[in-house]
């Protein structure tokens, strides 16, 4: 373990208020800027570009919206175009250009209810094959579109008939390693968590961790799926090795219960992909680090193989506020620097230092 | 009771079950101090930090010291910490961070508008991406419908469960389902890494340069992520990525470390090569290259490897470790070379691999655990550099006091090790020593003694004389404690000798800057860059320029990695003496450090580097490197450029073992053949080139390549052993056993030779038999023995024939030109031996090998009707697939005299036949262009005649047409 002294720190550079609930923000890649989205208490949206600028945040440009803006990516854009997709109360997908943004690039009435969580893959660099958008929404599917195809998802998840619908809380792409596979998680109220393979168009694995799943997250979307992260709505969340799949047990994980509340987001550093932070709703950043097991497979008693996950460490933990802080995000081109919004209606840009010595 | 009543009755007794679980007097340091349960220990921490039992700071903080002992990490231990702000940082880190922000902004800022630049230009429709997906797919949420019935019904069932369900419970179906389960194959687990399909290239036709860097850095990332979490394969596979979009040395290093990790050792060496060629001298790469050299064997190369690693960072623990370990196999090595070559190796590169084998069980542990230490958790956090941080300190123990003394006289102390300079500091440490004695007696008196000492060193040191003794003193005391590693108290003597210094008032800059620059020359080896840097800086105001300070200011800029400013000192360093080799290795590396920090600009972004005055410059450039220096410098180019070619050499040695291993003998000859040309005088080389001629069935070249490396060692085992295979296989039996019985002669255990031994004689005797009159005329043992080996004796014809021409001082050569000693004639009998002769002329050959043997012994006794009476026997269709490639000029004319001789009157129906079937063997173009003219005169005559004579199954045109085939 790591000296105290050597331990990394999370300092709040910049705090800033706004006059709007905060939902998601994030960085504007190969920039010193971040977008805010949110909604405004007349009932419309907005969208807000700010820029780190002499230990302060200036406000580029505002934007607003007829509808309230749930969620966004840039995960879908080149790196030229850098284009955000987002996701708004009323089931639409929006596709923006900022420099120019009265006009949406594509749009299309992705769901009947609120869009909950947006994911991007194949933009920036970040992905081999087609740039993909997953959508998941309160009407309890999920769907993957592809810019390039108008109106119509390029693939549906979605309850068969006469099931309940969950509603889908969370929506993350992985295992983009080549231009075929490609899988998406999604994170359902009911604390089922399942995995979609859609290079063969099929659930791959599903698994109940009793409890709402707020957020999951790959720790990496481009590589040979690796590590998944869920977290629960009363403070726990599940770190699981997905190298290694039992044909019955599934992916094996690990727990722990950080928070006392529920955990809202975890993101892993673009950096390195075993360092991961959690926000949670007491208004708290908890700083993890995953240590591999000495080996990462075993054998059952059938002589099956099965993974084994390993252990987290804390590495540090703050209190940024008493609301719940509902986004974060690291900004892919500055070590240790990211942006989190809380419910107490202001967003912070934050250094954690240290980060490339733990 | 009623509701209220027992909400209340919970509420009240939530607390008081929390309370209840531990007792007050638990809350005791005594009791504390024993507890040794984690958990209670959690609660008691719970209870005090709730302050429902009173607040006692002091007590909190005594339990969670010991929790923290216990468990270092109990949740319990956790609190909510405010973020931290500037205060909980010291200045400098503050200062650092917000440094690196700005910078950061700015840089930001720029290459976004960079990016929009380029974005207008840029041809927005990328080809390379993969169509849309197939029309709208559908999943359902559910598995399918076996395994999807039981895991609905199990995630269904979150406690707590009513009673209901319960009752539902059917036992039965429910262990049916069990042992169903139990009997059902599983299919197997899938997982994942086994099926790695990344593609190890990429494609970046569509990006910019800028993307490019973006994603080569991130694929190297990658890397290292998956190198820590020790999957070396994949991270082979990203580092390649990374270095198709953009080779750098950092990639190439990284990647060499993951073969290293694999133990793939070949890819791994030419990795560190690559490494080397765009930036020689880089350590990491000749670190691992030695690591690597080490693991081949290559001991010397290993050793030459690690010394300059150590010449340039002397404290480098990787690299003396591994020089130990080296230095100690290099010197096993010489006992076991010699007992080596005692035990007769035969198949060199098969040895060479056992040897590999032998010494594995030793070596990856050690490799393993000197590279782990990268892999290790504590220096995790960069791969490979934990190198780096020991390089720091290496540098920062270079400037040794000894260089102080003379800090305005003397060069910075060249790596290279500059004598002269060399002198003044030891006569310097001479005078510290006494010094050091004197002060040892620990006595007023004794620092009389001491000071002429100092006095001595301020004569070495002249600006030192305008201190006042006392100052002198304290100076002098300070760099002893400096040379003895007393950092602390000889930082204490300086900031002593400065107070004075400033309190004397005295007018002397020089004595004050070569103080300060002392003291930062501490701070430096405590560690403590920030107060070195004020330190140099002072020095520097008081005397511009100059180098100690500078360089020193340099390294703390470098190791609080504020490479700018480092570099920025390193180069104006340069400017003043351009002769400091370390500050042209710090300039390299940080040159390295700030393009991939800062990008392709990285030099808009640097501070100005200031202009050395003209003055200040000739005052160090006094000395241009003499010509010992310059001698030196050759001489270390000429020894680069032969460790090149030697690791050139080595590497395609092991390619062409790592053939052999493979069965790849074509290319092993061609590899080691390329050695050869770098280096002709290996034996090995050409014995293993043997090796592969041997399984090739190139006999006569193997012999050759035999007698090559007996010319070389006369008495190598190796090449006697494969020169004999070489002759069993040129059927010279003799020379086969004279060589076998000399490599028992050197070393009676080896069995194949033994072996061969046996077999050979057994031959030489059937062939003798063969030879001898009284045999019947088909000789059948001899076809049946080599029966096992056909295939190599019809490869083995050319050669044979070859070897005839070639090899006139080997008499003994299965030769039926040559005059052989008459056990050696194995067919066809001695030439002109008796009427009996022509007898033993297969004339029944059922195969091209005795088909050939016939030919030539008729041709050895110039026997025309004996060649007749072999070509009237044979099929004329057979003829060329008999001849197979074994034709030659002597053949052909001695075919065609034959056939105008003998068969011509007798059957000129079978000559014509012959004729038109012999042009098609193999070679006979050529042979035919060869032929001399009194050949050519004789093949016109046998036409002319052919032509003449009247048959029903050939025209003259047709002769003519032959004819014109032929001449």
């Amino acid at each position: 373990m790591s000296t105290p002294f050597e331990k990394p720190q999370i300092i709040a550079h910049v705090q800033k208020s706004l006059n709007y609930t905060v939902f998601d923000s994030k960085w504007i890649p190969c920039s010193a800027k971040f977008v805010c989205l949110g909604n405004y208490a007349r009932g419309t949206g907005v969208m807000q570009i700010y820029e780190v600028e002499h230990g302060e945040v200036k406000l580029v440009k505002e934007i607003e919206k007829a509808k309230p803006i749930k969620c966004g990516t840039f995960g879908a854009s080149s790196l030229q175009q850098r284009h955000i997709a987002t996701g708004d109360f009323d089931g639409n997908l929006n596709i923006w250009n900022l420099e120019v943004p009265d006009v949406s690039v594509y749009s299309v009435k992705a769901h009947k209810e609120i869009v909950n969580s947006i994911d991007g893959v194949g933009g920036l660099g970040i992905g081999d094959g087609a740039p993909e958008i997953v959508t998941g929404s309160r009407d309890g599917t999920v769907k993957v579109w592809d810019p390039r195809q108008k109106d119509s998802p390029v693939a549906n998840m979605e309850p068969g008939e006469g099931e309940a619908k969950r509603d889908c809380w969370t929506v993350a792409f992985g295992h983009a390693f080549n231009d075929q596979d490609r899988c998406v998680c999604a994170g359902y109220d009911n604390g089922d968590i399942k995995l979609f393979d859609l290079r063969n168009m099929s659930l791959r694995w599903e698994t109940n961790i009793k409890n709402g799943v707020c957020h999951v997250e790959f720790d990496r979307k481009d590589i040979n799926m690796n590590k998944l992260v869920a977290t629960s709505l009363e403070g726990k969340f599940h770190v699981f090795d997905m190298r290694t799949q039992h044909p019955t047990k599934g992916f094996d994980s690990v727990s722990e219960k950080a928070h006392k509340s529920t955990i809202w987001q975890v993101r892993h550093l673009p950096q390195n992909r075993d360092i991961f932070m959690t926000a949670g709703g007491a208004g708290n950043l908890h700083l993890w680090k995953y240590e591999y097991p000495a080996q990462r497979i075993k054998k059952d008693s059938d002589e099956v193989d099965m993974g084994v996950a390993g252990t987290v460490n804390l590495l540090q933990n703050v209190t940024l506020s008493t609301q719940p802080i509902a986004s974060l995000d690291w900004s892919p081109d500055k070590q240790g620097l990211c942006v989190c919004s809380a419910f107490d209606q202001s967003v912070r840009v934050l250094i954690v230092t240290k980060l490339n010595r733990v | 009771m009623n509701a209220e009543i027992v909400s209340s009755l919970l509420t009240q007794e939530v607390p008081a079950g929390a309370a209840a679980a531990v007792p007050v007097d638990h809350l005791d340091y005594g009791y504390i101090e024993k507890c040794t349960d984690v958990k209670h220990l959690g609660k008691i921490l719970r209870v005090l930090r709730s302050g429902d039992e009173g607040i006692y700071p002091h007590l909190i903080e005594f339990c969670e010291s010991r929790l923290e002992r216990l468990d270092p990490r109990s949740r319990a231990l956790r609190k909510d910490n405010p973020p931290a702000t500037a205060a909980c940082l010291s200045g400098d880190e503050w200062s650092q961070i917000t440094d690196e922000l700005k910078k950061w902004e700015r840089d930001a800022k720029m290459s976004e508008t960079e990016l929009k630049q380029q974005s207008l230009f840029h041809d927005l429709e990328n080809d390379n991406v993969p169509p849309v997906r197939g029309s709208s797919c559908s999943i359902t949420l559910k598995q399918n419908a076996v395994s999807n019935g039981q895991k609905k019904t199990s995630q269904k069932k979150v406690l707590p469960r009513n009673y209901i369900e319960w009752d539902q419970y059917d036992v039965d179906r429910e262990c049916d389902k069990i042992d169903g389960n139990v009997t059902k194959k599983d299919p197997p687990a899938i997982i994942n890494s086994r099926y790695l399909k990344i593609r190890s290239k990429m494609n970046t036709t569509a990006l910019t340069e800028q993307e490019k860097v973006l994603v080569a850095n991130r694929e190297k990332v990658k890397g290292n992520e998956a190198f820590k979490a020790n999957d070396y394969e994949e991270a082979v596979v990203y580092y390649s990525r990374s270095l198709s979009v953009v080779p750098t040395v950092a990639g190439y290093n990284n990647r060499a470390q993951s073969e290293i990790n694999l133990q793939h050792w070949h890819n791994a060496l030419n990795d560190c090569q690559k490494a080397l060629e765009m930036e020689p001298g880089n350590m990491k790469a000749l670190l691992r290259r030695a690591t690597v050299l080490k693991q081949q064997g290559n001991y010397q190369m290993a050793a030459e490897d690690l010394r300059s690693v150590l010449q340039a960072e002397p404290q480098n623990i990787t690299a003396t470790k591994l020089l130990v370990e080296v230095d100690k196999k290099l010197n096993q090595c010489q006992p076991e070379k010699e007992r080596k070559s005692k035990k007769i190796v035969i198949q060199e590169v098969e040895n060479e691999q056992g040897e590999d084998q032998r010494a594995c069980p030793v070596e990856p542990s050690e490799a393993v655990g000197g590279e782990s230490a990268a892999a290790a958790p504590a220096e995790r956090g960069d791969m490979g550099n934990a190198q780096k941080k020991p390089h720091g300190r290496g540098g920062e123990g270079v400037p040794s006091p000894h260089t102080d003394h003379n800090s305005h006289g003397g060069h910075w102390r060249n790596r290279g090790g500059n004598a002269e300079k060399y002198k003044v500091n030891q006569q310097d440490s001479a005078s510290d020593k006494g010094l050091w004695n004197g002060a040892q007696g620990s006595g007023r008196s004794d620092s009389k003694e001491a000071r002429p000492a100092g006095e001595d060193g301020s004569n070495l040191d002249a600006p030192c004389g305008a201190l006042p003794p006392p100052l002198a003193r304290l100076k002098n005391e300070g760099n002893l404690f400096f040379k003895n590693g007393q950092f602390a108290d000889a930082l204490d003597k300086y900031s002593q000798a400065i107070t004075g210094f400033t309190d004397s008032g005295m007018d002397s800059p020089e004595d004050l800057c070569v103080l300060y620059s002392n003291r930062a020359a501490c701070y430096l080896k405590d560690g403590n860059s920030s107060e070195c840097i004020q330190d140099c800086t002072r020095s520097l105001e008081l005397q511009p320029f100059s180098l100690k300070p500078l360089l020193r200011r340099a390294m703390a800029y470098e190791t609080m990695e504020r490479y700018r400013q480092a570099y920025v000192d390193y180069k104006t360093v340069l400017q003043i003496d351009i002769s400091v080799q370390a500050a042209h290795d710090s300039v390299n590396r940080i040159t390295r450090l700030l393009i991939e920090q800062d990008g392709e600009q990285w030099r808009e972004k640097l501070p100005e580097i200031p202009l050395v005055p003209l003055s200040a410059q000739q005052h160090r450039r006094e000395e241009p490197p003499s010509a010992e220096v310059l001698q030196a410098r050759a001489e270390k180019a000429k020894h680069h450029a032969a460790r090149k070619a030697e690791v050139c050499f080595n590497s395609l040695k092991q390619e062409g073992n790592e053939f052999v291993k493979k069965g790849q003998f074509q290319e092993a000859v061609r590899t080691y053949s390329e050695c050869l040309k770098l280096k002709p005088e290996e034996c090995p080389i050409y014995t293993n080139r043997a090796l592969c001629f041997l399984k090739l069935d190139m006999f006569a070249e193997a012999k050759q390549d035999c007698d090559s490396a007996l010319r070389l060692e006369p008495a190598n085992k190796k090449a006697f052993y494969r020169r004999a295979l070489a002759h069993k296989g040129l059927k010279d039996y003799l020379a086969c056993s004279s060589d076998l019985q000399e490599v028992l002669q050197q070393d009676p255990n080896v069995a194949e030779a033994e072996k061969e031994l046996e077999e050979v004689t057994l031959l030489l005797r059937q062939s003798l038999a063969q030879g001898s009159p009284s045999n019947p005329r088909r000789t059948v043992p001899i076809t049946e023995v080599e029966g096992t080996e056909e295939e190599d004796w019809q490869a083995a014809e050319p050669d044979r024939t070859k070897a005839a021409e070639t090899e006139t001082e080997e008499p003994s050569t299965t030769s039926t030109s040559t005059p052989a000693p008459p056990e050696n004639q194995c067919r066809g009998g001695g030439g002109g031996r008796g009427e009996e002769e022509a007898i033993t002329i297969n004339l029944q050959p059922s195969n091209s090998y005795e088909f050939n043997q016939s030919l030539n012994a008729a041709r050895a006794q110039s026997n025309l009707p004996a060649c007749a009476e072999l070509l009237s026997c044979v099929p004329p269709e057979t003829l060329p697939v008999y001849l197979s490639n074994q034709l030659d000029g002597h053949t052909v004319s001695f075919i065609m005299q034959a056939l105008d001789t003998q068969l011509l009157q007798k059957d000129p129906n079978l000559v014509y036949q012959h004729l038109t079937h012999l042009h098609t063997a193999d070679r006979f173009s050529v042979v035919v262009m060869l032929l001399e003219k009194s050949e050519r005169g004789q093949m016109t005559r046998l036409f002319d005649r052919l032509s003449a004579v009247d048959s029903d199954t050939f025209s003259k045109n047709d002769v003519q047409n032959l004819a014109n085939k032929y001449i």
